[in-house]
C-alpha cells in the first residue's frame, strides 16, 4: 500500500486531570473516506483539534503527507493540504456566502484567479442562489454547505468533517452524502469524518475507526464494526439509537 | 455592482468632496469654527485608520494617541532641532509609529495576548510614553516644546489661519479612505474581517492571523503617525500630553460605533458625535460646562445598546429602504434577494 | 496602600472573573464612591472611616442598577460592546462628578486617625495603616463569604461553569446582578478609606482603573490572598518608584509592570485557569 497521507503516532491530549485522547495512533491513505465515531465525549473532536494545530498535543506525532505538522500553526496547516469544518458552525456571520468562501479560495489562488474558484466552489456546493446572502441569514442546512464550500475552496488533499451531518433531515443529509462522495470522486479529497449519525458513517465510509474515553478501541469496515463487542458496549447506555 | 448603484455612490461621494472643499469658504470667518471642523477631521482621519485594526479584524486598539505623539514628537524635533520640514518629518513620523506598533504588536501576539487585556494594555502604553516623554526633558519635558513660528511658511507647515490645515487634514482623511477601500477589496481585507469574525475558522483557512493583524497594525500607525506631523504643526508646540489614554480610547469608541468594518463608518460616527459634542460644548458653558460631556456619553451609551452594529448600519437600511422603493417603484432590478 | 488596591481589584475579580465583563466605569465607581463619602463628611459631617456603612449599600445598588440598566443587554454580544458601553460609563462619570462637584480636588476636612508615629526609621502615617488593615479586614470578610455562604460560593460556581450552577439551582441573572453589585459595593470601602488621606478629581478614575486591572493581571483570576499579594506588590512598587525615581514615574513602573506580565505570564502569578 501506498505511504498514508496522514500518519498519527500515539497522540495524548490531557487537559488537567482529565486525558481526552489517550495514546491513539491511526493511518489515513489517499482516497479513502474515514469515519471515526464513539460515545459523545469520546475525544473526537479533541483529537481534531490536535492534529489541526489547534490545541498541541502533550505526546506524540503528526505527519501529513511526510512533513511533521505536530506543533505546526493552523494555517500552515491548511497551506500544506489538509483543512477541516467545525461541529458549532463557525460562521463568517457578517460575511455574503460568496464573500466566505473567497477567503478559503484565496488559500491557493490570487487576486486574478480567485474569482473563477469562488464561481467553480459556489455551484459545486449549489450555493448558487445564496451567494448574495449573509451567513447571519442561512438555516442550518445551507450555513453546514457553506462551511463545507469554505473548506474544500482552500483546494484541500485532505479534509476533516466534524459532526457535518448532526441536525440534518434526511434529504439533506443525503445531499450532503452526494457532495462528499463527489468530493472524494471527481476531486480526489480525502475524507475522514467524525460523525454521530450512523447511516452517513455506514454508507460512505469505507473504513472506521472507533474511539472511547479517549481510547482507540475497534478499526474495520462498516460490517466489522456493526457486530463488533466492545463497540456495542461503548455504546450501551447512550440515548436513544441513531 | 449594478450600474444605477455604482453612479448613485459616485455622485454621493463626489457631493460629499464638494462639500468638503467649500466648507472653509463656508465657515472660513470664524477661527473657532475652523478648528472645530479640522479637529473633526483630525479625529476622523484617527478612526478610519483605526479601522483597519479594529473595524476590520476586530483587535481592539486604544492605543491611537500612542502612534499620534510619536509621530507628533518625531516630526516636532526634527524640525526643532534639525530644521527638517514637517513634509518630510511626518512621514519619518509614521514610520517610527510604525516601527514602535511592529514591536508591540509582535510581542503581543508572540505572547498570546488576547482582546481585552490587549485593549487594557495599549491603554497602558499610552500611558507609559507620556511618562517617558515628560522624562525625557531633552525631547519632551513638562513644559511645551515650541515649533518656530512663521506666519507663513510651506516649508515649515506654518500657517496664519487654519484653513491650510484644514486641507491638509482632508487630504489625510482621502487618503486614510481609499487604504481603507483597497484594502477591502484585497486579499489582505477579506482575511482581516474573517479574522475578526471568527479567528479559529479564519485560521484553519489558511489565514496567518498574526502576520495580517500585525500588517494591519502597522498601516493604521502610519496613518496615524503622519497625522501626528500635522497635528504637532497645527498646534504649534509639542508636549507629553498629547499621550492621553481617553482620547486613545475615543478614538476606538469611534470606530465601534461608526460600524466595525464599514469604510465609511468611523467617518460617519465623528461627524456626527464630534460635531455635536462640541456644538454642545459651546452652547452650554458656564456652571453646567461638564453637562455636555454627560449628554456625549450618555448618547454614546444609548447607541451601543440599540444599535450595536453602528450608525452606519443604520443609514444603510434607511438608505436600502429608499432604494427598493424607487426601484419598486420603476421596477428596476436592484441587488437584495427578496425574502 | 497595595491593601487597598487589592480591595478594588478584589471588585473587579468578581465581576470580570465570574462573568467575564469588562467594566472599564470600575476606577470611576471608586471615584464616585470616594465623593459620595466626602458628601456624607462635609453634609453630615460623618467620620470618614464609617462613611462605608453608608456608600457601601449605596454603591451596591448603584451597581446592580448599571448591571440591570446597562450591563445585562450586553451580555449576549461581543465583548467590544461591553467595552464601548463601561467606557461611555466612565465618561458620564467623569462629566458628571464634574458637574456636581467641580473640578478642583476635594478632601475631607478632618478625621480621627490623625497622624503619624515612628517604628525605628520609617514614618508611618496612621490612617494609612489604618486603612491597610480595614482593607485587609474588608478582604477576609469576602473571602469567607465567598467561599463559605450560599450567594457567595453561587457566585463562585457561576464563575466555574454557569451551565452546572443552573441545573443546581442558582439563578443566573440574580447572581450576575449580585455579583456585579458586590464589586461595585466593595469599591464603596475603598473609596471611604481613600478618603482619610487623600483627595479626590474627576480624572481620577482612569488612574484606579487600570490599577485594579494591573493587580488582577499580575494576580490571575481565582486566588483572592493572590490578590492581596498582588496589590502589595504593585503597591510597593509605585511607592518605591515614587520615592527612589521620581514622583512622576508612579504610573510609568506599574504599567511596565502590567505590559510585563501579560506577555510574561498572562496566567498571572496566582491564576487558577
Amino acid at each position: 500500500m501506498s505511504k498514508p497521507i496522514l500518519q498519527v503516532s500515539n497522540l495524548t491530549k490531557t487537559f488537567g486531570n482529565l486525558v481526552a485522547v489517550d495514546n491513539v495512533s491511526l493511518q489515513i491513505h489517499k482516497g479513502e473516506i474515514v469515519g471515526l465515531i464513539g460515545p459523545n465525549g469520546a475525544g473526537k473532536t479533541t483529537f481534531f483539534n490536535a492534529i489541526t494545530g489547534l490545541g498541541k498535543p502533550d505526546t506524540g506525532q503528526v505527519f501529513f503527507k511526510s512533513a511533521n505538522i505536530t506543533n505546526l500553526l493552523p494555517h500552515k496547516i491548511c497551506k500544506l493540504g489538509m483543512s477541516r469544518t467545525f461541529q458549532v458552525t463557525k460562521a463568517f456571520s457578517n460575511m455574503t456566502v460568496e464573500d466566505a468562501v473567497r477567503v478559503g479560495a484565496y488559500n491557493r489562488h490570487d487576486e486574478k484567479k480567485v474569482d473563477a474558484k469562488v464561481d467553480k466552489i459556489v455551484s459545486f456546493c449549489d450555493l448558487q442562489d445564496i451567494r448574495q446572502w449573509k451567513c447571519d441569514d442561512l438555516g442550518l442546512a445551507p450555513l453546514r454547505r457553506v462551511e463545507l464550500a469554505r473548506a474544500i475552496a482552500t483546494d484541500p488533499d485532505l479534509l476533516l468533517l466534524d459532526e457535518a451531518g448532526a441536525g440534518l433531515t434526511a434529504t439533506e443529509l443525503v445531499e450532503l452524502m452526494t457532495i462528499l462522495r463527489r468530493l472524494n470522486g471527481e476531486m480526489s479529497i480525502t475524507l475522514c469524518v467524525v460523525e454521530h449519525v450512523m447511516p452517513m458513517v455506514m454508507g460512505l465510509c469505507g473504513r472506521i475507526v472507533v474511539l472511547d474515553s479517549g481510547k482507540l478501541i475497534a478499526e474495520g469496515n462498516p460490517n466489522e464494526i456493526s457486530s463488533n463487542q466492545r463497540v456495542i458496549e461503548a455504546y450501551l447506555g447512550e440515548r436513544a439509537s441513531r | 455592482m449594478k450600474p444605477i448603484r455604482l453612479t448613485i455612490k459616485l455622485v454621493w461621494i463626489l457631493v460629499g468632496l464638494a462639500i468638503a472643499l467649500l466648507i472653509p469658504a463656508l465657515l472660513g470667518s470664524s477661527q473657532y469654527n475652523m478648528v472645530l471642523v479640522t479637529t473633526v477631521l483630525l479625529y476622523a482621519v484617527m478612526a478610519t485608520a483605526w479601522n483597519i485594526i479594529g473595524g476590520m479584524a476586530g483587535q481592539m486598539d486604544l492605543a491611537a494617541t500612542a502612534y499620534l505623539g510619536l509621530g507628533a514628537f518625531t516630526t516636532g524635533t526634527l524640525l526643532i532641532r534639525w530644521n527638517v520640514s514637517p513634509w518630510i518629518g511626518m512621514i519619518l513620523g509614521g514610520f517610527v509609529a510604525a516601527g514602535f506598533a511592529a514591536f508591540v504588536g509582535y510581542s503581543l501576539f508572540r505572547f498570546g495576548v488576547t482582546e481585552v487585556w490587549y485593549a487594557l494594555s495599549s491603554s497602558a502604553l499610552i500611558e507609559v510614553l507620556r511618562v517617558i516623554f515628560l522624562l525625557w526633558e531633552d525631547v519632551g519635558g513638562p513644559v511645551e516644546k515650541f515649533l518656530p513660528f512663521y506666519s507663513w511658511s510651506l516649508y515649515h507647515m506654518r500657517f496664519g489661519s487654519y484653513v491650510p490645515y484644514y486641507y491638509i487634514m482632508l487630504a489625510l482623511l482621502l487618503i486614510a479612505l481609499f487604504v481603507n477601500y483597497r484594502i477591502a477589496k484585497s486579499k489582505l481585507g477579506y482575511y482581516l474581517i474573517a479574522l475578526g469574525e471568527n479567528e479559529d475558522a479564519a485560521e484553519v483557512l489558511g489565514v496567518d492571523a498574526r502576520a495580517c493583524k500585525l500588517k494591519a497594525l502597522m498601516i493604521y500607525a502610519f496613518l496615524v503617525g503622519v497625522t501626528g506631523g500635522v497635528y504637532a504643526c497645527l498646534y504649534g508646540f509639542i508636549h507629553p500630553n498629547i499621550f492621553s489614554g481617553l482620547k486613545g480610547t475615543e478614538v476606538a469608541i469611534l470606530g465601534i460605533v461608526g460600524g466595525m468594518g464599514i469604510i465609511y463608518g468611523p467617518l460617519l460616527a465623528t461627524l456626527i458625535l464630534v460635531s455635536g459634542r462640541e456644538f454642545l460644548r459651546s452652547n452650554l458653558s458656564g456652571q453646567l460646562e461638564s453637562l455636555y460631556l454627560a449628554i456625549y456619553a450618555v448618547v454614546l451609551i444609548l447607541i451601543v445598546l440599540f444599535r450595536p452594529k453602528g450608525i452606519a448600519t443604520l443609514f444603510q437600511d434607511i438608505y436600502e429602504n429608499i432604494l427598493s422603493r424607487i426601484a419598486r417603484g420603476k421596477n428596476v432590478q436592484t441587488n437584495t434577494p427578496s425574502l | 496602600m497595595g491593601c487597598i488596591y487589592a480591595l478594588i481589584a478584589l471588585g473587579l475579580s468578581i465581576i470580570f472573573g465570574v462573568m467575564n465583563i469588562v467594566n472599564f466605569a470600575h476606577g470611576d465607581f471608586v471615584m464616585l464612591s470616594m465623593y459620595f463619602t466626602f458628601w456624607a463628611g462635609t453634609l453630615l459631617g460623618l467620620e470618614g472611616v464609617w462613611t462605608p456603612l453608608l456608600t457601601f449599600p449605596l454603591l451596591f445598588l448603584i451597581g446592580i442598577l448599571t448591571y440591570r440598566a446597562i450591563v445585562e443587554r450586553t451580555l449576549r454580544q461581543h465583548y467590544v460592546t461591553q467595552i464601548a458601553v463601561t467606557v461611555g460609563l466612565q465618561l458620564f462619570l467623569r462629566a458628571f462628578t464634574q458637574i456636581v462637584w467641580q473640578a478642583q480636588p476635594r478632601a475631607l476636612p478632618y478625621s480621627i486617625i490623625q497622624g503619624q508615629f515612628m517604628i525605628g526609621e520609617y514614618q508611618i502615617i496612621l490612617s494609612r495603616l489604618i486603612s491597610a488593615i480595614v482593607s485587609v479586614i474588608a478582604i477576609v470578610i469576602v473571602y469567607l463569604f465567598l467561599t463559605k455562604t450560599w450567594p457567595g460560593r453561587a457566585i463562585q460556581a457561576a464563575s466555574d461553569d454557569l451551565d452546572a450552577a443552573a441545573l443546581v439551582g442558582v439563578n443566573y441573572k440574580r447572581t450576575y446582578a449580585l455579583a456585579f453589585g458586590l464589586g461595585s459595593a466593595l469599591t464603596a470601602i475603598a473609596g471611604g478609606l481613600l478618603m482619610t488621606f487623600q483627595q479626590v478629581d474627576p480624572t481620577m478614575g482612569m488612574r484606579f482603573g487600570l490599577l485594579s486591572w494591573c493587580v488582577l493581571a499580575l494576580a490571575g483570576l481565582g486566588s483572592i490572598p493572590g490578590l492581596l499579594i498582588s496589590g502589595v506588590i504593585v503597591g510597593g512598587a509605585e511607592s518605591l518608584s515614587m520615592a527612589l525615581w521620581d514622583p512622576r514615574a508612579r504610573s510609568l513602573v506599574v504599567y511596565l509592570i502590567f505590559i510585563l506580565v501579560l506577555w510574561v505570564k498572562p496566567r498571572g502569578l496566582f491564576g487558577r485557569k
